[in-house]
């Protein structure tokens, strides 16, 4: 099938960027890679990332407003649902007509307005299905949500439909064994194999269309397949799903083999992250392995909540400080050498200012705790 | 696509000899993996707890383990943090200083962190500035400052900075300005305004007399945001909006002006998001409500759509290189 976006230009912007890390390191002429760019161009629009969210925002307010002022003129205050489904049904197939008009004029590639667009249409497309279909169970809708979702992932190459079909497809899982009555029983190793499946089937791709949904999919999976076996997630999720009564939950059958997934699973991603010089396995496996830290935490630490956070604080900065001056020179196939800066110094400072300034509610007693929990992880990563 | 491919199809246009492709192949191989943001992100997380834990663990304990340890034990780390960044240091320059040491720039985040919590200790146990809590928020201001132009440190500016406004009873945190301060607070509202555009102003001069330009960014970010966002509040819950709107107007200028100047996107997108709340809510407050709805569906379709084409066609309008 022929995508909407340059499949050349997708390439050439490969090939640029990765000619340029080449010149960089002294690999390529200066008057080489000048012939690269010339030779192979990209003339896609691609906004900076700032720009890409303000035209994200007033194409959500466009779109959702020239729908409410069309619809003043179709109807009446006596619409049924069925009448609703089908004007829905028409705007989303007027909107997708637009998308793939406005790429090809616009020469738009994941730049804001094209995904605004994908994603109102495929809202509008979910509109008929829990109208018309008032008494499905989760599962069914679920599986509604991904057959759309994954098409438009295959078409356009969305990292968002990506992860979303990704999320469908285990909501469709889960809810599906609840049915049964050992459900609960195998939903984590049903969950682990799946996502395992998952992760070895996109590696498998290598099309460079779908290069950022393969890191998507990819991270989602050793996420899921991890979590799936992470003993604070199953015993607690346990308790929620059979409804518990008492304030402590339950202690899980099959215990030991959460335990030593908890344990394993992390070390493995960092170590097989190492030597195959794969970061998603790193990164995820260092994510994971401070969930590890909290879930053995939340049970068997012998010290307060304070306690645990100042220790790993402590152990975070003592461990991280002594990699830094270990990895002076590059050992074991990893460096501390700055690729890029990904985190400009502008932005760090605006961090910092948010996770670690003063407020005056502390009116000069600063203890800290009061400015944590914003999320501070999430926004650097 | 791989590597393999590129070189094949370079070297069969004759860009790059077959050596150079072996080279660089060689060079994908041997390539090491970096870590360094995972480390450095690692590094500064573990910062953020360290404060958070040790805040809480004095505070819970504030009776029951001895004083004159916690005191010694943090003033102990402070003083080393301090030490080790001067020691680090290069002498002050008006202009950026690349630091060589790796743990520098970290190392006296730590300090600066410690600092506070060694203060808010002494202040919280022993009262030691009594009921003079501006002095209390002065005190590290003050340090704050002199260490983030002594040893060429951003984060530490925006520390300083924080400390400033919340010297004046403001939060200037980004994400924290409208749930943070009172705006609808008359008085809040214009010393918010006037911070905001003292700071602006710094941005600006710095900038043009050359010291710490690289500065300039913080500066501009964290006041214009705090200005602007209290200029808007006051012309949604102020008498005097005409006043208000000059003054968010004049803000969203200075964005866009400076988004031209330094060549920064992210004040582009606030100047143009809160000139078009400015323009929005001067139109719709007047208008009654039978024709409300309608009028505002056509005006949101048409403007939204003039501003993407604004922001797809920025470079042209605005005259920028990028």
């Amino acid at each position: 099938m022929k995508k909407p976006y340059n499949l050349n230009w997708i390439r050439n912007i490969e090939i640029q960027r990765r000619a340029t890390d080449w010149a960089s390191k002294k690999l390529l002429e200066e008057p080489q890679l000048k012939t690269i760019k010339a030779e192979f161009q990209a003339h896609f629009y691609r906004p900076n990332f700032f720009v890409k969210i303000g035209l994200f925002l007033f194409a959500l307010i466009g779109s959702a407003f020239f729908m409410g002022f069309v619809f003043l003129f179709l109807t009446d205050s006596n619409i049924t649902d069925r009448g609703f489904a089908m004007i829905s049904l028409l705007f989303a197939g007027f909107f997708i007509f637009f998308l793939e008009r406005q790429i090809k004029l616009s020469k738009l590639f994941h730049s804001g307005v094209d995904n605004a667009l994908l994603y109102v249409s495929i809202t509008l497309i979910f509109v008929p299905v829990f109208l018309l279909f008032n008494n499905l169970k989760i599962w069914q809708y679920a599986l509604f949500l991904f057959i759309p979702l994954s098409i438009a992932t295959i078409r356009y190459a969305d990292i968002l439909t990506a992860a979303s079909s990704f999320l469908a497809l285990f909501v469709t899982l889960g809810n599906f064994l609840m049915n049964f009555s050992g459900g609960t029983l195998i939903l984590p190793f049903a969950v682990m194999l799946m996502a395992a499946c998952i992760y070895f089937a996109v590696r498998n791709n290598t099309s460079i269309y779908y290069a950022n949904c393969r890191k998507i999919i990819e991270i989602l999976s050793l996420a899921v397949f991890y979590l799936g076996g992470n003993y604070l997630i199953v015993r607690e999720g346990n308790a929620l799903l059979t409804h518990q009564a008492s304030s402590v939950s339950r202690q899980i059958p099959f215990a030991p083999v959460f335990y030593l997934f908890t344990i394993v699973i992390p070390f493995s991603y960092i170590l097989m992250g190492v030597r195959k010089k794969d970061r998603i396995l790193l990164n995820t496996g260092l994510l994971a392995t401070a969930f590890s830290v909290v879930t053995f935490g939340h049970y068997f630490s012998p010290f307060t909540a304070a306690q645990n956070i100042f220790i790993s604080g402590l152990a975070l900065i003592l461990f991280s400080a002594a990699l830094i001056r270990y990895l002076h020179k590059p050992k074991h196939g990893i460096s501390d050498e700055p690729e890029k800066r990904n985190v400009p110094d502008e932005l760090k400072s605006i961090l910092i200012a948010q996770t670690l300034g003063q407020d005056p509610e502390t009116k000069g007693i600063n203890f800290g705790g009061g400015n944590f929990g914003g999320g501070g992880a999430g926004e650097v990563y | 696509m791989n590597t393999q491919s590129i070189l094949r199809e370079l070297v069969s246009k004759e860009i790059i000899s077959e050596r150079q492709a072996s080279m660089i192949s060689e060079y994908e191989t041997a390539k090491p993996l970096s870590v360094h943001w995972e480390l450095r992100f690692m590094l500064y997380v573990g910062i953020l707890l360290f404060n958070s834990g040790l805040g809480i663990i004095i505070y819970d304990n504030i009776d029951s383990i001895g004083h004159q340890a916690i005191i010694a034990g943090i003033a102990l780390l402070t003083a080393a943090c301090f030490y080790y960044a001067y020691r680090k240091s290069h002498p002050y320059s008006p202009d950026e200083v690349l630091n060589s040491s790796k743990l520098q720039e970290y190392v006296l985040l730590l300090g600066c962190v410690s600092f506070l919590a060694l203060e808010g200790y002494l202040q919280f146990q022993y009262k030691l500035f009594g009921s003079r809590y501006g002095l209390a928020v002065l005190i590290p201001t003050v340090l704050f400052f002199a260490c983030a132009y002594r040893f060429d440190h951003r984060g530490v500016l925006s520390m300083a900075v924080t400390g400033l406004a919340s010297w004046l009873g403001l939060t200037i945190a980004p994400l924290s300005v409208v749930s943070g301060n009172n705006l609808t607070d008359l008085k809040i509202l214009n010393s918010a305004i006037v911070l905001g555009t003292l700071l602006s102003v710094t941005g600006w001069l710095s900038e043009k007399l050359r010291i710490k330009k690289h500065f300039s960014y913080t500066y501009i970010f964290l006041g214009g945001n705090l200005a602007a966002l209290a200029a808007l509040s006051g012309l949604i819950n102020q008498p005097y909006k005409v006043v208000y709107a000059i003054l968010s107007f004049a803000f969203c200028l200075f964005f866009v002006l400076n988004a031209r100047r330094m060549q920064s996107h992210l004040f582009l997108l606030l100047g143009v998001i809160y000139a078009y709340i400015t323009v929005t809510y001067l139109i719709f407050f007047r208008i009654s409500e039978d024709v409300y709805f309608s009028l505002m569906t056509v005006y949101l379709t048409v403007s939204s759509i003039g501003v993407i084409y604004f922001l797809l066609n920025f470079k042209k309008i605005l005259g920028t290189a990028r």
